[in-house]
């Protein structure tokens, strides 16, 4: 099964990142795959535009089957192999509810550490100005306390007594906020819940490894 | 739970009876996410749930009648029950998984199926957005940064886009849609699709989304929940007509 399984991936990418915790939880171990380089512009390659003409990664194969989004890459994990390894999709209405509200509500926070982080990257020159920069960062700011409220009172967990989607598709977002100087004193429910889940075995073992070498660049620590 | 009713991670108790009448749902005019879920309603034989037309003009998505909902003040802000579900793609999510044996299927089971249903799902929102970026413009971007040049960007951005949709749509016919039958590939895309038509997007240049456009006009959970109206945009109704 996992044999069938191809995946494309860019090292310190939320998204790609997602989509091998959701296989080592679903016990999906042996999948073919290959680390391809941002930086080198591998993305956008042959190779990938062939599976992914968005030239994006994660770039997901099972035999046939195309996933390139990661949030459908994970429900369909989850969907196709629901009696196997971690069940991630919880059982009462309230659990639910909540979880596909928090995947959704990842977005916007993905969103808008792009909009600071590649600020310089996605506007040309002539249209940049620091006004839009300041703006950008309280919209940060904001969500991140947003954020620091829902995991007010949390146990170790997004939702409920368990892990679930919320935390296969949210810790890679909260990770790449401190990767990038994110600060844990104003942020520390974050933080924490950061600390209780990075050992945790799926997690620990696909840790990004351009991550292992130092530390990130410090861009969001005023955030 | 917090004051506004949104229950955190700790367990909530158990939602009361699966009916219509516990759910309620406050929303606006002209809004694609609202209308997604109005949608998934109608699919699943939810009529009769509650709901409360507001109006973006007048602020009213930033009510304390909505803010008790949603904190983020935005619109849809969906209730049933104890259970919040404000993001309008998690809503319809939430709604075929408790309700899945009622009404239309919106998820198929089989694996090639289902992929391309949660795929066309998530690049909807892509969709969404490049939408967004052009018809809202003005609405987006204070004055003072607003640049021809990144417009123009944004046109062409959403203008491969669109083309990419085409091309999906190469086959489309009487239940043939995004994913083969109506399913939730639809019920997140079409909005944007109509969105996109109300704006100005050329039937002529873009032939398969017209025919998607006009083929699913008249499914009942369409028909019953068309906008009454559409936010305007400062741009006019034909921003999109040079796309």
């Amino acid at each position: 099964m996992a044999k069938d399984m191809t995946l494309l991936w860019g090292s310190g990418s939320p998204p790609c990142w997602r989509v091998q915790i959701a296989l080592e939880e679903k016990n999906l171990q042996g999948y073919n795959q290959k680390l391809l380089s941002f930086e080198k512009g591998e993305h956008k390659s042959k190779e990938v535009l062939e599976i992914n003409p968005r030239g994006q990664l994660p770039a997901f194969k099972h035999g046939k089957i195309i996933l390139n989004e990661s949030y459908a890459a994970c429900l369909y994990l989850e969907n196709q192999f629901k009696s196997q390894g971690t069940q991630l999709i919880p059982e009462g209405a309230a659990e639910v509810g909540l979880m596909y509200q928090l995947i959704f509500e990842a977005q916007p926070l993905a969103q808008k550490i792009g909009e600071v982080l590649y600020y310089n990257w996605k506007v040309p020159e002539g249209e940049r100005h620091d006004s839009a920069v300041q703006r950008n960062k309280e919209a940060l700011k904001e969500e991140m306390k947003i954020w620091e409220g829902h995991l007010q009172g949390c146990g170790d967990f997004l939702v409920g007594k368990s892990f679930s989607l919320a935390d296969v598709i949210i810790f890679p977002v909260f990770a790449y906020f401190i990767r990038n100087g994110g600060s844990e004193e104003r942020y520390p429910n974050v933080a924490a819940y950061y600390k209780k889940l990075r050992d945790r075995p799926s997690i620990k073992k696909t840790w990004p490894p351009t991550w292992i070498d130092g530390p990130g660049m410090g861009t969001l620590k005023d955030i | 739970m917090t004051s506004s009713g949104f229950p955190g991670c700790q367990s909530a108790p158990a939602v009361p009876a699966h009916m219509a009448k516990s759910m309620s749902l406050l929303w606006g005019a002209g809004s694609p996410p609202c209308w997604r879920v109005m949608i998934t309603l109608e699919e699943k034989r939810l009529q009769g749930y509650k709901r409360k037309l507001l109006s973006f003009q007048k602020g009213e998505h930033k009510s304390q009648e909505v803010l008790e909902v949603n904190p983020r003040g935005q619109l849809p802000a969906f209730r049933h029950g104890d259970v919040v579900v404000n993001e309008s793609t998690a809503a319809c999510l939430y709604l075929e998984n408790r309700f899945q044996s009622q009404g239309n299927r919106l998820i198929p089971d089989s694996p090639a199926e289902q992929a391309l249903v949660f795929q066309r799902m998530m690049e909807g929102l892509t969709l969404t957005d490049r939408l967004n970026s052009v018809i809202y413009y003005d609405l987006l971007v204070p004055e003072e940064e607003r640049h021809d040049s990144a417009l123009k960007r944004s046109k062409e951005t959403l203008s491969t886009e669109l083309q990419l949709w085409e091309g999906y749509l190469q086959n489309v016919a009487a239940g043939s849609y995004l994913a083969g039958p109506f399913s939730l590939a639809d019920v997140v895309v079409y909005p944007n699709v109509a969105f996109a038509f109300r704006f100005g997007l050329s039937a002529g240049r873009f032939p398969k989304l017209a025919k998607y456009y006009s083929l699913l006009k008249e499914r009942p959970s369409i028909k019953a929940s068309w906008p009454p109206q559409w936010m305007s945009s400062r741009q006019g109704y034909d921003v999109l007509k040079d796309l």
